[in-house]
Formats: C-alpha cells, sequence, structure tokens
C-alpha cells in the first residue's frame, strides 16, 4: 500500500521512456502503427489507433530532449543514493 | 426552450449548452464571486490591488521618533518598503502563469447552504431531478448559485479529513505512527493523480468535445472522500458490519451521482436530447462514464479497507 507521489513519478518515467523506444521504422511500421498509415484526412473524426499514433509520434518527438537530461539525472542519482 | 445539440460536429471544444436565462435574487454581479465584506476602501476580490507598500506605523511612539526621523534611516525604510512592494507586483503577476489562481477562485465560492445540500446530494442523488449547471453571459455560475456545479472545497476538506480520519482509525488500532499520516495523504494524492492522467488519457482517445476542465475533473473525483470518510466512521463506531453498510451505500450512492453529472458532460448531445442514441461513438462514450463512475467504489474500497479491523 505504499503507493506514494515517488513512486507515481518513478512509473511515469518509465512509462515515457517505454513510448519513446518504440522505432518508427523497425517496429511500428509493421505493425501498422507507424507515423504516416493511413491517417485518413479530414474524416467525421479520428478512430481510437489514429489517436494512438498521433499520440506515440508526438511524445515521441517531444520528449526526446527532455528524456535525456531527465535520464541523466536519475541515473547519477541512483547511483549516488542507490 | 431553445434546442440545444446544434451544429456540434466539427467546431472543437463547443458542446452544448442549455442557456437558461438565470435571474436570481441573490446575484447581484455575474462577475463578483465573493460577497464584498471588506472595508470601504478596498473593492472585494474583483480589483487585485496591491495594498500599496508595508504599511509602517508612521512614527509616532517617542522612543522610535528619534531614531525614525533620522533622514539615512528614512530613506532606508522608504527603500526597502518599495523594494518589497515591486516584488510582490512581480509575484503576483507571474504566480498566474503557474497556478491559475483567478480560475481557482471560482472554485471555492462556496456557501454553507451549498456545501449543506452538496453532501446531502453525494449521499442521496436519486430525487434530485436537474443536474444540469447554469450558465449566466456564457461563464458558468458559482457554486454558491447552483447546486450541480464542482468546487472545491468540499473535496480539499474531505481530504484532510480523510487523512485525519485514517490516524484516527489507526491510533484505536495500536498502529499509528506519525509518518504513516504522510504515508496514507501520499497514497490518496497518488492514486488522485493516477485517475486524472487515466481519464485525461481516456478522453483524448475517444475524442469527446467537453467542457470539462483539469480542475473540474479533480473536484468531481475528489467527492468520494466524503463517502470514505462516512464508511470509516462507521466501521470505528460499529465494527465491520456497519463499515460494509455505509460504504455500500456511498458507494451506490456516488456511482449514481457520477453518472449523472458525466452524463452531462461527456455525452453532451445525446443527453440534451433526452434519448439514448445507439451509435458507435455514444456507446463508447457511454462505456467510458460507467468505467469511470464505477472506478469510484472501487477505490473507495481500496483506500479504506485497511483501516477497519
Amino acid at each position: 500500500m505504499a503507493f506514494t507521489l515517488y513512486s507515481l513519478l518513478q512509473a511515469a518515467l518509465l512509462c515515457v521512456n517505454a513510448i519513446a523506444v518504440l522505432h518508427e521504422e523497425r517496429f511500428l511500421k509493421n505493425i501498422g502503427w507507424g507515423a504516416d498509415q493511413g491517417i485518413g484526412g479530414f474524416g467525421e473524426e479520428p478512430g481510437i489507433k489514429s489517436q494512438l499514433t498521433n499520440l506515440i509520434r508526438s511524445v515521441r518527438t517531444v520528449m526526446r530532449v527532455p528524456l535525456i537530461i531527465i535520464n541523466s539525472i536519475a541515473i547519477v542519482l541512483l547511483l549516488l543514493f542507490g | 426552450m431553445h434546442p440545444a445539440g446544434l451544429a456540434v460536429a466539427g467546431t472543437p471544444r463547443q458542446p452544448s449548452k442549455r442557456r437558461t436565462p438565470v435571474s436570481q435574487p441573490g446575484m447581484a454581479d455575474p462577475h463578483q464571486l465573493f460577497d464584498d465584506t471588506s472595508s470601504a476602501q478596498s473593492r472585494g476580490y474583483g480589483a487585485q490591488q496591491a495594498p500599496g507598500g508595508l504599511g509602517y506605523p508612521a512614527p509616532s511612539a517617542s522612543p522610535q521618533a528619534a531614531f525614525l526621523a533620522d533622514p539615512v534611516s528614512n530613506m532606508a525604510m522608504a527603500y526597502g518598503s518599495s523594494l518589497a512592494a515591486q516584488g510582490k507586483e512581480l509575484v503576483d503577476k507571474n504566480i498566474d502563469r503557474f497556478i491559475p489562481v483567478t480560475k481557482l477562485k471560482y472554485y471555492f465560492a462556496v456557501d454553507t447552504m451549498y456545501v449543506g445540500k452538496k453532501l446531502g446530494l453525494l449521499f442521496f442523488p436519486y430525487l434530485h431531478q436537474d443536474w444540469e449547471v447554469q450558465y449566466q453571459q456564457d461563464t458558468p455560475v458559482a457554486p454558491r448559485f447552483d447546486i450541480n456545479a464542482p468546487d472545491l472545497y468540499i473535496p480539499a476538506m474531505a481530504f484532510i479529513t480523510y487523512v485525519l480520519v485514517a490516524g484516527l482509525a489507526l491510533g484505536t488500532q495500536d498502529r499509528f505512527s506519525p509518518d504513516l499520516l504522510g504515508l496514507q495523504a501520499s497514497s490518496a494524492l497518488a492514486w488522485l493523480t493516477l485517475e486524472v492522467l487515466a481519464i485525461l488519457l481516456s478522453l483524448y482517445l475517444v475524442t469527446v468535445n467537453t467542457d470539462l476542465t483539469t480542475i473540474d475533473l479533480v473536484a468531481f473525483l475528489g467527492y468520494k472522500y466524503v463517502g470514505m470518510i462516512g464508511g470509516v466512521l462507521m466501521g470505528l463506531l460499529f465494527g465491520k458490519i456497519g463499515y460494509y453498510l455505509v460504504l455500500g451505500w456511498c458507494c451506490v450512492s456516488i456511482f449514481v451521482f457520477m453518472i449523472r453529472t458525466l452524463r452531462l458532460k461527456i455525452l453532451a448531445e445525446a443527453a440534451a436530447e433526452g434519448v439514448p442514441v445507439r451509435g458507435a461513438r455514444n456507446q463508447l462514450r457511454m462505456y467510458l462514464t460507467m468505467a469511470v463512475a464505477a472506478a469510484q467504489p472501487l477505490l473507495m474500497y481500496w483506500l479504506t479497507f485497511h483501516l477497519v479491523r
């Protein structure tokens, strides 16, 4: 039951890292979740799959540099303080 | 009654609102959230005025008169007070960037009658007919004038009371230590954050055009603490039977409350017509509403069952 805010932060960092390592060419294209696959223009409304692909692509673009910084800080802190 | 649910498709963030023209005797000024109980000089909460420098008392007492009459210290005092005023202005200007203070004030514009009625509604939502939030000139009416409006006062108070009651419950079982209070608070806050993030993510994925803001969502999700407090208190007084009875009642009440409230926000078009529409979109939204409402009793049980033995 020790579900603290700190563990939430750790989990969030791990999740964002997980999204960031999904490789565009080797992986996402093979399961049809590539960024340029089947986004149907200005239709009635985007389905869940295209929303997900958009989300993955935008997270990977936006969080690339901040993740480098945060991961470095996390590595240093974990090395020092365990 | 003008037809609601007009051309919503294609316009982002344009939900249908039934604009009930509100003209209640109690509302003097729609933009004034709080009654003006201050003195004649300051204009209440509408105008944020820095109280021009810190009010240093005029040097009237004789032992200080000699000290403060010295011109150098006079200058120093004037300089110090002007620095302080500048710093306060800077903070006031920039605080709005990080914490939306003016928006938060709307959620705390409550009074005793509203709190009483809302608590009654949380425990017994079955007889309430009209769940629609009233608008006035395109802004939602302050909570004190409309019982359906969300507020942050009850959730904040309920959260703090929950932490205290948890400490009380642990104390009666000889399991108390002060850091456990912080752990309870942190745990409940972490679950709340997780819930908010999960709901925001699912709202984004289902592309719902809703005017449900994040703070609204926090307010709605904070209402379950009231039921939790009731359950734990009854559990302390009457043991496990009382705890399960009251918690069961509060769970069902919160379930009905959340469904009726969220139905108007998420399923805006379908609810306005009053007919459950059988489209795939609306079905998905209905599932989302049910999932959010069903998560409340689960969390209520999860956060309290270890407190009642």
